[in-house]
């Protein structure tokens, strides 16, 4: 049974997705031991890097897809498994800080899908979990995915591209704006409708995604490539004043959600 | 800029309180494994569960709440010793926080 991760980059006029999905495609390597391959576009292809990426799958992607910084290329995400060239593949964003082996796990504990249920913020810890609507589900999160080649999942792919092709309908159904498109409420939606309207808890990453939000700032504590610790700013509202924290963590996977903020990593590691 | 200077330029506070989040975060997630066909979480209730038997097979729900048919002694084992190396790493960071300032 081979084994690998899989990334989706293509980039924007305003973020190099193609350079983050090479940073985390070498912590991938590095942490995970899992060769890497990235579905990408014939203009976000960086050929001054030396890296290789064990498969470079090029397509033309749907760029009909916008959110309040611009054009945001992330359709077609249920490709990835008729693209993926490995029996079990990790499906990762490219904003994810892979700094752990933890991910493996995920490969003892499935059956042959999963993906995460519920978040944790790392500086507020009382965060609620997002939901669809106030009248749907909980979100369901396409940030992580672990998947193997069956039937089953095959079917989960094929609801997911259903709802993208249809994602209007969905969002008029589930109460949500459907001007930007989410893949992680295409996600909510696909794998209901794939498990006949229940969430098994099977396909359910049994921890919690750890994001970094918006208003936070992560710095890498070193400049070493693969680098384990960072230090997490945080702006904290206090009657009326800003009040500066910071924690440091380490051996711990997390996904930054302020882009700029990853953009800004990487160039350090 | 090196990360201490940011910290000193910022006047910033380290955060017991979400220092003590991230780690119950990082360390749950450790406590989690699967065995003999289940997924089991190392914790006081799982293993004390185990040691109220002595037969050497015991039906027990794990964490998808299915009934499961394990060696206790083996599950026993294995939960220990994960349970006792995650509480110590735990402990261990956490002592290491809580003398930043």
């Amino acid at each position: 049974m081979t084994k690998g991760a899989i990334l989706f980059a293509f980039n924007s006029p305003k973020f190099d997705y193609y350079a983050m999905a090479e940073h985390t495609a070498k912590r991938i390597n590095h942490f995970l031991d899992l060769p890497v391959t990235i579905v990408t576009d014939e203009s976000s292809l960086d050929s001054k890097t030396a890296y290789q990426f064990d498969n470079t799958i090029i397509i033309e992607p749907d760029r009909d897809n916008r959110r309040d910084w611009g054009v945001w290329i992330n359709k077609g995400r249920y490709q990835a498994y008729e693209m993926s060239p490995y029996d079990e593949t990790l499906l990762l964003d490219v904003d994810y800080m892979v700094n752990s082996n933890k991910l493996l796990t995920c490969f003892e504990l499935y059956d042959d899908f999963c993906c995460h249920d519920t978040t944790s913020f790392a500086m507020h810890p009382k965060a609620a979990q997002e939901v669809l609507s106030g009248f749907s589900f909980n979100t369901l999160w396409a940030t992580a995915v672990a998947f193997k080649k069956t039937d089953r999942a095959k079917q989960i792919f094929d609801a997911l591209e259903m709802v993208q092709k249809n994602f209007a309908h969905y969002a008029n159904i589930h109460h949500f704006i459907s001007n930007t498109f989410r893949n992680d409420y295409a996600l909510t939606l696909a794998l209901r409708l794939a498990n006949g309207h229940t969430l098994p808890k099977r396909d359910i990453i049994p921890w919690n995604l750890f994001h970094i939000g918006k208003n936070t700032t992560v710095y890498a504590n070193n400049d070493d490539e693969f680098n384990t610790e960072y230090t997490i700013l945080f702006d904290n509202w206090q009657r009326g004043k800003i009040r500066k924290e910071y924690i440091t963590v380490k051996d711990m996977d997390f996904h930054v959600m302020n882009k700029e903020n990853f953009a800004e990593l990487i160039k350090h590691g | 800029m090196d990360i201490n200077t940011i910290l000193a330029d910022a006047k910033a506070r380290f955060s017991h309180n979400s220092a003590k989040h991230y780690l119950k975060e990082k360390y749950n997630s450790k406590l989690t494994f699967a065995d003999q066909g289940g997924l089991w979480k190392a914790d006081k209730e799982t293993i004390s569960a185990l040691n109220a038997f002595d037969s050497e097979k015991v039906v027990i729900m794990d964490t998808f709440e299915n009934p499961v048919e394990v060696d206790r002694k083996e599950l026993l084992r294995k939960l220990t010793s994960i349970y006792s190396e995650t509480m110590s790493a735990w402990v261990a960071e956490l002592k290491e926080l809580e003398g930043k300032r």
